[in-house]
């Protein structure tokens, strides 16, 4: 099984540990180890494994003890946990199964078939993600709220795209939207709502959809179409919000002008914008992200683009994301990616197809880019 | 691995034995961080010498517990930045609002 789940092995006899460490490893699982129950607990503690497996008879703490431990912690009592062990009466059996096991398997069991029996706990648990995710997707779906525009705006003398692909297909923690304000000026949005990993993905979801109301709000309030008016009324209700006082959110604010061909720019702990012609340009903005202090310090940056400039707002998945050795992307690859990508017809498809090639598709957060081109 | 816990008198220090700090260590960091300030904790100083890399999760919870302990004349000291580690604090302009050290020492003579 291709994988990077991690399981704790509790075992108290090492040839034992040593064979199963053999037979799991080789079948592409991370194992860790714990001679006893008490061991056991603290490792599940600090590691947090995908799925623990133990002996029962052992030293100090034993399996069932172990198992009664996790329980009533409830941070770790979902971990899938397998009774592996030499007790094999039916009441040992029973004891085990009352104690909300996946799975109470006997030693006398050859290790294939051991490892046949956790793969089927992992792909069953799998299973049961893939459905919750559908579920998820589902309940945004319902409530209409769309982190990201499913058209592209249309606005004169430029070509507007992007590019969004949510970590593991969940929507709710980059969000971009477009704000048309008149026929000459249109607010580009993207945003990142920290935290998004957490397991809160409803939250998630609903926070981008706060803030992307709270947008539209304020463009609405303001009688100058400025980047860091509109930044720092966001920050004011995000920072007064109590209900919210725990995310916090990167947001880069564009605004266009066609008229004028003026792009104003306010930024709030996000990556800096990519102005990429024959080179690459980087404007950053200073200000905090939202909702951390009540002054977030925003400023509006100017600057006009040229004909042969491409503008590129991002979020940190791109530039975190890492290759078959581990090294990050970064700006200077991302770059140059970007430079070679403007030589070809489609660019932003050419960026996505370099962008997979370097991380193998193995993509740890979600990933949005916007592409603004003077045409 | 995992998130040491270390005590000078009122301050906590937290010492990340990761090289990755993500999801994972964001949950452990923010248990750990919850339980000492329900106990009264508010000086806090957190080690990140043996991190290679921290995501903005992790990153958020950092930023939580300032702002947290900010509110009840607290403070969160960082010590020891990596290149990349220093990089997410640039590029999300958080440098500005932390204080930084490069040893736990000078962190916690800082709270004197």
């Amino acid at each position: 099984m291709n994988n990077n789940y991690k399981i704790l092995l509790v075992e108290d006899e090492p040839n034992i540990a040593r064979l199963f460490n053999y037979t799991l490893t080789k079948a592409g699982y991370t194992v860790c180890f714990a001679e006893n129950g008490l061991v056991g607990f603290n490792k599940v503690i600090e590691d947090k494994p995908d799925l623990i497996i133990s002996d029962i008879m052992m030293p100090e703490v034993d399996g069932f003890e172990f198992r009664k431990m996790l329980l009533q912690h409830k941070s770790v009592s979902n971990i899938p946990f397998v009774f592996l062990t030499a007790k094999g009466s039916e009441d040992d059996i029973l004891e085990g199964y009352n104690l909300s096991i996946e799975e109470y398997i006997i030693k006398t069991e050859s290790p294939k078939i051991v490892v046949a029996k956790i793969n089927s706990i992992f792909e069953s648990i799998k299973r049961g993600r893939e459905n919750a995710v559908v579920e998820v997707q589902k309940a945004a779906d319902n409530l209409k709220i769309k982190v990201v525009p499913e058209s592209f705006p249309k606005l004169e003398g430029f070509e507007i795209k992007h590019y969004h692909k949510p970590f593991e297909s969940v929507p709710g923690g980059d969000f971009i939207d477009y704000i048309k304000i008149n026929d000459n000026t249109l607010v580009v949005v993207t945003g990142d709502v920290m935290g998004k990993k957490w397991g809160a993905w409803y939250f998630a979801v609903a926070y981008a959809g706060y803030v992307r109301n709270a947008i539209r709000v304020a463009c609405s309030s303001v009688d100058e179409y400025s980047p860091k008016v509109i930044m720092q009324k966001i920050n004011e209700m995000i920072y007064n919000d109590e209900r919210i006082s725990e995310v916090f959110i990167t947001l880069s604010i564009v605004i266009i002008d066609s008229n004028l061909n003026t792009i104003k720019y306010c930024g709030a702990g996000d990556l800096p914008l990519l102005l990429v012609g024959d080179k690459v340009e980087t404007i950053k903005s200073n200000g905090l992200l939202l909702g951390f202090s009540f002054n977030g310090n925003y400023e509006d940056i100017s600057f006009e683009i040229n004909p042969n400039q491409v503008l590129y707002l991002i979020t940190d998945g791109i530039v975190e994301l890492r290759n078959n050795d581990g090294i990050q992307l970064g700006y200077e690859n991302l770059g140059n990616i970007i430079i070679n990508s403007l030589k070809k017809e489609s660019s932003l498809t050419e960026i996505i197809k370099e962008l997979s090639l370097y991380s193998n598709s193995n993509f740890e957060d979600d990933l949005s880019i916007i592409q603004i081109k003077k045409i | 691995m995992g998130i040491k816990e270390d005590f000078f008198n009122d301050i906590l220090v937290e010492t990340v034995l990761h090289e990755r700090a993500t999801i994972a260590e964001a949950e452990v960091l923010k248990k750990q961080i919850a339980a000492k300030y329900a106990e009264g904790y508010k000086k806090i100083i957190i080690d990140l010498s043996e991190c290679e890399f921290i995501d903005s999760t992790f990153l958020g919870v950092i930023v939580n517990t300032l702002k947290r302990v900010a509110k009840v004349n607290g403070d969160l000291k960082l010590v020891g930045f990596k290149p990349a580690v220093k990089s997410m604090f640039e590029l999300t302009r958080m440098f500005r609002v932390f204080e930084s050290f490069t040893s736990v020492r000078e962190a916690i003579k800082s709270f004197e």
